[in-house]
C-alpha cells in the first residue's frame, strides 16, 4: 500500500473520530448540568432564567440541537460563544496558537535536554551520573508544573529580576512558562532514551561496528540515534498533544499565559457549550493530525516500516 | 576517557543552551519593570508617574457595560462610563453625575434633568435621548441583560423635553437612585441597531477614561478624556492586566510589574509594599432549612448561632480583615442596617442548653457547601462545621461543585437542613438581602413567615425613610429571635498596592481611577 494512500485511509478515520468524539461531548455536557443557572447571577428572576433558556435554544429537543450543531459545525461555523459573546473560532483563534508556540518551545527545550542526558546515562548505567539523572527525571514527571512554575517565577522574576513574571508580549514571557512545562516531557523522554540506547549499544550491530573500529561518535549519531528514534518521537508526541488538550493549564494560570489550556478549563467552568464543542473538535483534530505526522516520522526513521 | 568527555561535552552544550536563554536577558536594565506598558509613551522624568498599571483577576468578557455580570468588567468600566446619579464613596448616598437632580412626581414617577456639556468619547453630544435610549435597553426582555434584576422595579423612562425625562417605576421604589448609580448610560447612535458581537470590544462613555485598546488575552489600555465635562484626573494612562492567580497578582507586584494587585489574600499581604483594605460587600452566611426537618425549631437555629465564635474565625481565618456580623446580615452604612442588635455572644454553654430545650438527640444534621467560589469558603465551612460539632449538632458536612450547589439552592425539594452562601449587595440597602433570602419569593429564601414578607413588601415600597428604617429596625429584631440563617461574616476588600500609590478605599468597593494617584 502507499504512502498517498495510507495517508488518505487514516484523514478518513480523522473525520470519524473527530465526528464520534463530538457527539459523545455534546451528549455528556447537555447531560451533566443546567448552564443558565451557571450564567445568571444569582438574584435573577424566574422569568429571566427561562428568557435565556429560550435565547439559547436549551428548551429544544435535544436531539435537535445536536442536529443544528452538526450541520453549522460541518461548515466550521460554531456559533457564538455565550460566555464570551463572540464567535467561538475567534475565541479559539486568539488562544490555540499561543498555546501551541508554548507547548512547541517547551517540547523543544525538553529535546534538546533530555537527550543528551539519557544518553549520557545509558553510556553509563549504574553509576552516579546515572543515578543522578534519574532522580532529576524522576522528579521532573513527579513535580506538578504549576508549582515549578511557582519556584521558578520566585527565582528568576521576583529575586533575581531577569524575566517578568506573568503575560504575553515578547519572547522573555515564553521562557519561563516553557521552561515549567517542559519538565514533565523532559523526565518522560530522558528515561525513554536512557533505556532505549542501552539496548542500542547492547546490540550486535553496535559490537560489530565498534569491532570495525568504527569511532563511538559515528556509532552514536549513524547508527544508535536514529533506531531510538521511533520510540522518542512517540513519546514527544504523546506529551505534546496531552499538553494542548489541557494539562498546559495550571501553568498558563500561573503565569497569567491566556492560552488554550487555561480557556478549556474557564469554558468548563461557566459551561459554555458551544465553546465546548468547538474546543473539543479542535483537540481531538490536532491530536489525530499529531499521530498521523508521528507514524509518517516512524517511517522516515525505520526503513523497515511500509505503509 | 575521550568518550565520556564528549558525552559530557554534549550535555554542558545543552544546559549551556538554556542558561544562555536565562542570561542574555540579564543585558536588559531592571529598570524597565514597566515593560507591559506602551512603547510610545514618553514619561515625564522625575515628576509623579501618571500611569498605572493594575492586575484583575480575569479578563473582562465583554465591554457591552449594560449586559454582563462581570466585576473584572466593572473595574474596568466605572472608569470609561457614567450613570445618572452615582454613589458618594464615604456616605454611600446617591449624588449626581450625569443627571442634576431629581424631582419626586408621585410615587411612581421621578423626574430628572440631565446635565449640559457632556459628550461622549466618539464626539457626539450626550442628550436625554442617549439616557432614555439606555434605560428602556437594560430593561429589554430580548436583550436580557444579566443584571436585569437589578432594575426590575422601573416600567419605562420617557423623554419630557431636551432637558428632562421621567422614569415610571412599577410600584413605589425608594431606592431608585441607588439602582441607577449601576445602570451605565451608552450613546444611542452608537449602540443602537448594532449586534451584540459588534459592541463587545468597543466602548463609548463620556467618562473621564476613554479605552485606548484591548488585546485579547494581554491587556487593556484606557486613557485620559481631555473633553470629560469634569475635573481632570491626575494619571493620563491605566492598563489593567488578567493575572487569575493570587500568588502571581502579589509577585507582579513585588517585581514591580504592576502597581496594584487586586484582591490579595490576608496570608500573602505581609511582604506586600503597601495594603489597602477597607470594608467589602461580601457577606457570609448559612441557610436553614425553615420549611422541613430539624431546623425548623426555632431553638435549634439560635443555638446554631451562639456556637460560632465570629470574632475568631474573622481573626484566624482571615487575618483581622473581616467584620462580625452584628446579628444581622450586612453591615452598618447598609440602609436598614439596624443598630439596635449587636452579635450573638459565643457561648457554647447557651447553645447546648437550647439544643436540650429543641429535644435534640443528636440526629445528623445535613450542611452542604462548596469551595473555590468565595475568598475561603471551603476553610470558613469547616470550622463552622467544628465549632457546631463541639456545640452537640451532629453535622454532616458535604462539599460538593458549584453546579449542585446552584441546583441545590434554586430547587426547594432538595433543599438541605444548612447550606453555607454568600451575597452581595451592591446597592447597600437591606431591601436586596431580605427580598432574595427571606421573603418566600427569594430565589434563595427557605422561609415562608407571612409576616415577614408583609414587612419586606411594605419596607421595599415605603417612600419614607424614617418610615422604611423603623420596619428593618422592628425586622431585624425579629431575625435576631428567630434567625434564618448563621450570619457570619463581612468580608474586607483587601488589595496590594506600589509604596507610593495614592489610594482611598471606597465604601462601595468600586474602583475609579480617577481618585488614584502617586506621590
Amino acid at each position: 500500500m502507499g504512502m498517498g494512500k495510507y495517508i488518505l485511509q487514516r484523514l478518513a478515520f480523522t473525520v470519524l473520530v473527530v465526528i464520534g468524539i463530538s457527539i459523545l461531548v455534546f451528549v455528556i455536557t447537555h447531560m451533566v448540568g443546567n448552564p443558565v443557572d451557571i450564567m445568571l447571577p444569582l438574584t435573577a428572576t424566574e422569568e429571566q432564567r427561562q428568557l435565556l433558556t429560550q435565547q439559547l435554544g436549551l428548551d429544544k429537543p435535544m436531539i435537535e440541537q445536536l442536529g443544528t450543531f452538526l450541520k453549522d459545525a460541518a461548515t466550521l461555523d460554531f456559533g457564538m460563544s455565550w460566555w464570551q459573546r463572540r464567535p467561538c473560532m475567534e475565541v479559539i483563534m486568539d488562544d490555540l496558537p499561543l498555546t501551541a508556540l508554548l507547548i512547541f518551545f517547551a517540547s523543544c527545550i525538553s529535546v534538546i535536554v533530555a537527550i543528551p542526558l539519557g544518553i549520557a546515562a545509558a553510556y553509563h548505567k549504574g553509576s552516579f551520573l546515572d543515578r543522578v539523572l534519574t532522580i532529576i527525571s524522576l522528579g521532573g514527571i513527579c513535580l506538578p508544573p504549576f508549582w515549578i512554575g511557582l519556584m521558578l517565577m520566585l527565582v528568576f522574576s521576583v529575586k533575581l529580576g531577569w524575566l517578568p513574571t506573568s503575560g504575553i508580549g515578547t519572547w522573555k514571557h515564553m521562557i519561563l512558562p516553557a521552561l515549567a512545562i517542559s519538565f514533565r516531557p523532559m523526565g518522560h523522554l530522558s528515561q525513554i532514551v536512557r533505556f532505549e540506547m542501552m539496548q542500542q549499544l547492547n546490540g550486535l550491530y553496535v559490537i560489530t561496528a565498534r569491532a570495525k573500529g568504527v569511532t563511538e561518535t559515528a556509532v552514536l549519531f549513524k547508527h544508535a540515534l536514529k533506531n531510538i528514534m521511533t520510540a522518542s518521537i512517540t513519546m514527544i508526541g504523546s506529551d505534546f498533544t496531552k499538553q494542548l488538550g489541557g494539562l498546559s493549564a495550571s501553568v498558563e494560570v500561573v503565569f497569567g499565559f491566556p492560552g488554550f489550556g487555561h480557556l478549556i478549563s474557564e469554558t468548563i467552568s461557566n459551561m459554555d457549550f458551544p465553546l465546548l464543542q468547538a474546543e473539543v473538535f479542535f483537540v481531538a483534530l490536532i491530536v489525530c493530525l499529531i499521530n498521523l505526522l508521528v507514524d509518517i516520522l516512524y517511517a522516515a526513521f525505520d526503513p523497515r516500516i511500509r505503509y | 576517557m575521550k568518550k565520556t568527555l564528549s558525552i559530557l561535552l554534549i550535555c554542558v552544550l545543552a544546559l549551556g543552551l538554556l542558561a544562555g536563554c536565562g542570561s542574555s536577558s540579564t543585558t536588559t536594565p531592571p529598570a524597565a519593570t514597566t515593560a507591559t506598558q506602551a512603547p510610545a509613551a514618553t514619561s515625564a522624568p522625575a515628576a509623579a508617574k501618571t500611569e498605572i498599571t493594575i492586575a484583575i483577576q480575569g479578563e473582562p468578557t465583554t465591554l457591552d457595560t449594560q449586559y454582563p455580570d462581570d466585576g473584572n468588567m466593572r473595574t474596568i468600566t466605572w472608569s470609561i462610563f457614567e450613570p445618572l446619579y452615582k454613589l458618594d464613596g464615604v456616605t454611600l448616598e446617591p449624588i449626581p453625575c450625569l443627571a442634576t437632580d431629581y424631582e419626586i412626581v408621585d410615587d411612581l414617577t421621578w423626574k430628572f434633568t440631565v446635565r449640559d456639556g457632556v459628550t461622549f468619547h466618539d464626539g457626539s453630544a450626550f442628550t436625554v435621548d442617549d439616557a432614555v435610549y439606555s434605560i428602556n435597553r437594560i430593561i429589554d426582555p430580548e436583550y436580557n441583560s444579566q443584571i436585569f434584576s437589578d432594575f426590575e422595579s422601573i416600567a419605562k423612562a420617557e423623554k419630557v423635553d431636551d432637558k428632562t425625562l421621567t422614569i415610571t417605576t412599577s410600584v413605589p421604589d425608594p431606592i431608585l437612585l441607588k439602582r441607577l448609580t449601576k445602570l451605565d448610560i451608552v450613546s444611542k447612535s452608537f449602540t443602537e441597531g448594532k449586534s451584540v458581537n459588534d459592541l463587545t470590544s468597543v466602548a463609548n462613555g463620556t467618562g473621564p477614561y476613554k479605552l485606548d485598546n484591548w488585546t485579547r488575552g494581554q491587556q487593556i489600555v484606557i486613557s485620559r478624556n481631555a473633553n470629560y465635562w469634569g475635573e481632570q484626573p491626575v494619571l493620563e494612562k491605566a492598563t489593567y492586566r488578567f493575572i487569575e492567580e493570587v500568588v502571581t497578582r502579589a509577585a507582579a507586584l513585588k517585581t514591580g510589574e504592576i502597581d496594584i494587585a487586586m484582591n490579595m489574600y490576608p496570608e500573602y499581604v505581609a511582604d506586600l509594599p503597601k495594603v489597602f483594605s477597607g470594608v467589602g460587600t461580601e457577606t457570609s452566611w448559612v441557610r436553614f432549612n425553615q420549611r422541613a426537618g430539624l431546623m425548623k425549631d426555632k431553638n435549634m437555629r439560635l443555638a446554631a448561632n451562639y456556637a460560632i465564635d465570629l470574632d475568631g474565625l474573622a481573626e484566624a481565618l482571615f487575618g483581622g480583615y473581616a467584620r462580625p456580623c452584628e446579628g444581622q446580615m450586612g453591615r452598618d452604612g447598609y440602609f436598614g442596617f439596624s443598630e439596635k442588635v449587636n452579635k450573638y455572644p459565643y457561648d457554647v454553654e447557651k447553645a447546648k442548653a437550647l439544643l436540650a430545650e429543641a429535644g435534640y438527640k443528636g440526629e445528623p444534621i445535613q450542611f452542604l457547601s462548596e469551595r473555590g467560589r468565595w475568598l475561603k469558603d471551603g476553610e470558613l465551612t469547616e470550622a463552622v462545621a467544628a465549632q457546631l460539632l463541639e456545640a452537640g449538632f451532629n453535622v454532616e458536612t458535604k462539599f460538593v461543585s458549584w453546579q449542585e450547589w446552584l441546583d441545590t439552592l434554586f430547587d426547594p425539594s432538595k433543599t438541605p437542613d444548612m447550606q453555607f452562601s454568600c451575597t452581595s449587595n451592591e446597592f447597600f440597602d437591606m431591601d436586596r438581602t431580605y427580598s432574595a433570602l427571606v421573603h418566600k419569593t427569594g430565589t434563595q429564601s427557605a422561609v415562608d413567615n407571612a409576616e415577614y414578607n408583609a414587612m419586606i413588601e411594605e419596607a421595599k415600597s415605603e417612600m419614607d425613610f424614617a418610615k422604611r428604617q423603623e420596619i428593618y429596625d422592628s425586622l431585624v429584631q425579629k431575625l435576631y429571635d428567630d434567625p434564618f440563617a448563621i450570619y457570619l461574616l463581612v468580608l474586607d476588600d483587601l488589595h496590594g498596592g506600589a509604596a507610593n500609590l495614592n489610594w482611598t478605599l471606597r465604601q462601595d468597593s468600586r474602583i475609579y481611577i480617577s481618585e488614584l494617584s502617586f506621590s
